[in-house]
């Protein structure tokens, strides 16, 4: 009977004290109490001899006070002023941008999470783009500043814009930071992180790499990094430095495609094959156990879904692999927006609200103007806080966008890239 | 109590203070005069003052006696708890929205944890120990930290206290609201927690007081003693000294840390005062009136005398002057004279309103040097605004 097999904890700890030795013919009981006897008479003899501890102990911070922290509703979508204090060009098509609040705040992030940066271009029009933190926080989890970068697209006007037309003193306006590709530093782990990035897919794995060698003394980190050529490299140098400084515990492999004359890594694209021999690789010299490691993946989707295969044909299970996609909003497909208005019912911890939905206001825009505090962060369909179930009615949302498969299932919608297409009935979760 | 040292200095220090300590333990537990007090302090005080379990490095584990009161028709019995209780919720709020962001440095002259005079440092120096300007700091710091200790301490006793007294209390409205409380009392343990985890690196074993208070609250099995010791004193006593640090630190996360637990712990106090004011006048004998206000009483002392940061004196100061002196020298300093202000400042008028200072006790209290607070507000008259303005 399933019944008898269970055993409480408080049990279990009991079997554990009893061990092998004479205890184990005592009830636990008596062992628990002589285990007590004993610390009492040590205690006051520690008393008399002067050997008592230390009366504090020194304390780092928990993985649990860093946790990410998703920012209150406001009542409406208000942007973050932060001012450009240094500009460092990385590569030609890459730059890095280190943020600070002109009031002096610190910034709280998560190694891993992205700012939304509304770009407004010459002609007026704001665009909205994720670029994810490539730096670290401080110990407490905030930082004096942060640094993103991004990466030219080709034809992309925000990311065009960033890298050709900020300066140092410029003001950006940011939502954020979002997402939940993170990971939080905890100083008692021991962990293998595999990090698997493309061109600049590195930037949130930068800071991840950065944040958990230095705060994390007994954990290590493998990072695969494909990019065509070794000028395209991002944080070339600084990742060389960390692998020299923590030879023990970070293993840095480039994979080029069009490798310059006597590179000695592997060469060609990070497909499934090459994924496959770089995993091998690692396994070979740092004794990767599949099953304690996890894996962290984030660069273009073709990278993204041979580096899943891989994993997965090796026994990787889907709950340790961690994805970021950013799917640049030009590159969406926004479905015919509706040409009316719409009554959006909108459900909310209880309370339940009638709106008006205007032609081209998303979910989210119209539930914030009725003073709904409905979860945001990101505002572009890229970390999930949002998510709505969708009770009934039809909405249309804008594809792809972070949502998984199971979400969609499950009727649920992200209110900050759908808008009402009929009357419909939404409930925040 | 008189200086052993006298007595001891030929041995070494770190005997001449054991022996100090046990001294300060007989003194505690002769001083009880009731025997049913003595009764129900008396382990408690053994198990923390000579055994220290608070500081044996390992988890504590403490059995508890009281009865889990279920009422199946859900009566509305306590407009007074019912109101605390739809206070409670909407006075909900979360730790994760403090500034957290804060960049706190325990020895930036500019925004002090505490301020220098906390600590009478010229009475150190009276007594032949130099202690320069950066010693100065780094004392204030682990005084603060020690503090922020005791508090988060206090507050895990009070998680499970809250707990308890969720479940023994004789009134409906009043577990709905003690759910609350147990609610704020996790809140409390995590914001702490956090601050001494990320801000300030350093967490202070348990006081050994503090230990048999909370020790004693927590294995007494009557329900009524639990709420006194749990809603009255140990709140009154948090009450002081959240107040005392809100008045005096000028870090500004720290501050504002302090004023969000003060407007929880002011309802914590006035659920206190509902319960047992009824409850002390009308349904118990006079003679069990007089044994808690015996009890309130020995409790009350045992918070004025004994927080003396004995934990700071035996990473600062052990070998280099006596205990005795260290007493004196927490005892006379500004900062705890203003602990000691506030708190019985709220304590004093709760214990009258509940009904355990009655002229019988009254000339103990006049003798304690307590009576001036005897004309103080109550909790059940004091809103949060009213508690943090007088602290301004």
């Amino acid at each position: 009977m399933e019944l008898d097999k269970a055993q409480s904890g408080g049990e279990r700890a009991n079997e554990a004290r009893r061990g092998s030795g004479p205890a184990a013919l005592l009830p636990a009981t008596i062992v628990v109490r002589l285990e007590a006897l004993v610390r009492d008479v040590r205690t006051v003899l520690n008393d008399f001899t002067g050997a008592r501890p230390a009366p504090y102990s020194v304390r780092e911070p928990l993985a649990r006070h860093l946790i990410a922290v998703t920012p209150e509703p406001s009542p409406g979508i208000t942007p973050r002023r932060l001012r450009v204090t240094r500009v460092v060009r990385e590569t030609k098509d890459a730059v890095s941008l280190t943020l600070t609040d002109p009031e002096g705040r610190r910034i709280t992030f998560v190694p891993g999470q992205f700012f939304t940066v509304l770009v407004t271009l010459a002609s007026g029009e704001v665009l909205r783009r994720a670029y994810s933190i490539s730096s670290l926080p401080d110990e407490d989890g905030a930082a004096a500043e942060v640094t993103i970068t991004i990466k030219r697209m080709p034809g992309g006007r925000a990311s065009n814009h960033l890298n050709e037309r900020v300066a140092e003193g410029d003001v950006l306006d940011v939502l954020g930071p979002s997402g939940n590709f993170i990971v939080t530093p905890d100083p008692a782990a021991r962990r293998h992180l595999v990090l698997i990035a493309g061109g600049s897919g590195i930037t949130p794995l930068a800071s991840i790499t950065r944040t958990t060698l230095a705060r994390e003394p007994e954990s290590r980190v493998s990072l695969v990094y494909g990019n065509r050529g070794e000028a395209d490299v991002i944080f070339r140098e600084s990742l060389e430095s960390l692998a020299r400084d923590h030879a023990d515990r970070f293993t840095l492999r480039h994979v080029l495609s069009d490798p310059p004359e006597g590179f000695t890594g592997r060469t060609g694209l990070l497909d499934h094959d090459n994924v496959t021999r770089e995993l091998d690789a690692i396994a070979a010299s740092s004794g990767l156990d599949a099953d304690a490691a996890e894996y962290y993946v984030c660069g273009p989707e073709p990278m993204m879904i041979a580096a899943r295969e891989a994993l997965l044909a090796r026994g990787v299970e889907p709950a340790r692999i961690h994805e970021e996609r950013f799917s640049a909003p030009a590159r969406r497909t926004t479905p015919e927006l509706p040409k009316a208005s719409a009554l959006v019912e909108i459900r909310l911890r209880g309370r339940t609200k009638i709106v008006s939905a205007a032609p081209g206001q998303t979910l989210l825009e119209a539930g914030l103007g009725a003073s709904l505090p409905m979860p945001f962060s990101c505002t572009m369909g890229g970390c999930g806080v949002c998510k709505v179930k969708l009770l009934s009615g039809n909405v249309t949302s804008e594809e792809p966008n972070c949502l998984h498969e199971e979400e969609r299932s499950q009727g649920f919608v992200l209110a900050c890239v759908s808008h009402a297409a009929a009357p419909c009935t939404v409930e925040v979760p | 109590m008189f200086d052993t040292s006298r007595l001891t200095r030929f041995l070494p220090p770190r005997m001449q203070s054991q022996i100090d300590a046990y001294f300060e333990a007989l003194d505690v537990l002769l001083s009880v005069k009731d025997p049913k007090v003595l009764g129900a302090l008396g382990p408690s005080g053994v198990r923390g003052l000579i055994l220290h379990r608070g500081k044996q490095g390992t988890p504590t584990d403490m059995p508890a006696t009281h009865v889990a009161h279920f009422d199946w028709t859900y009566p509305s019995d306590q407009p007074e708890m019912a109101d605390l209780y739809r206070r409670a919720k909407v006075g909900q709020w979360n730790g994760d929205d403090l500034p957290w962001h804060t960049s706190v440095d325990p020895f930036d002259p500019e925004r002090p944890l505490i301020p220098e005079e906390f600590l009478s440092f010229e009475e150190i120096e009276a007594l032949g120990i130099k202690i320069d300007k950066n010693e100065r700091t780094q004392l204030s710091y682990s005084m603060c930290a020690w503090m922020l200790s005791q508090f988060l301490h206090g507050e895990q006793g009070a998680l499970f206290a809250a707990a308890q007294v969720t479940e023994a209390v004789q009134f409906f409205d009043g577990k709905l609201y003690g759910a609350t409380q147990v609610m704020d009392e996790g809140r409390h343990v995590e914001v702490f927690n956090r601050y001494l985890d990320t801000k300030l690196h350093k967490l202070y074993q348990i006081n050994d007081n503090l230990f048999v208070i909370i020790d004693s609250l927590m294995t007494d099995g009557r329900w009524d003693m639990k709420f006194l010791g749990m809603q009255i004193m140990v709140e009154g006593l948090a009450l002081g000294a959240f107040g005392t640090l809100y008045k005096l630190t000028k870090e500004p996360l720290l501050k504002e840390l302090l004023k969000m637990v003060i407007q929880d712990e002011a309802r914590h106090v006035h659920y206190g005062v509902c319960a047992l004011r009824e409850h002390f006048t009308k349904y118990i004998t006079e003679r069990e009136r007089q044994e808690r206000e015996d009890w309130a009483f020995e409790v009350a002392l045992l918070m004025r005398n004994r927080f003396a940061a004995y934990e700071v004196y035996d990473e600062w100061f052990e070998g280099r002057m006596t205990r005795a002196q260290w007493r004196g020298v927490v005892d006379r300093s500004k900062g705890m004279v203003e602990f000691r202000t506030t708190m019985f400042s709220r304590l004093v008028p709760n214990l009258r309103e509940i009904g355990l200072l009655s002229p019988r006790i009254m000339p103990r209290y006049e003798e304690a040097g307590l009576m001036r607070y005897f004309g103080g507000l109550a909790a059940d008259k004091l809103t949060a605004d009213k508690l943090l303005a007088d602290l301004h």
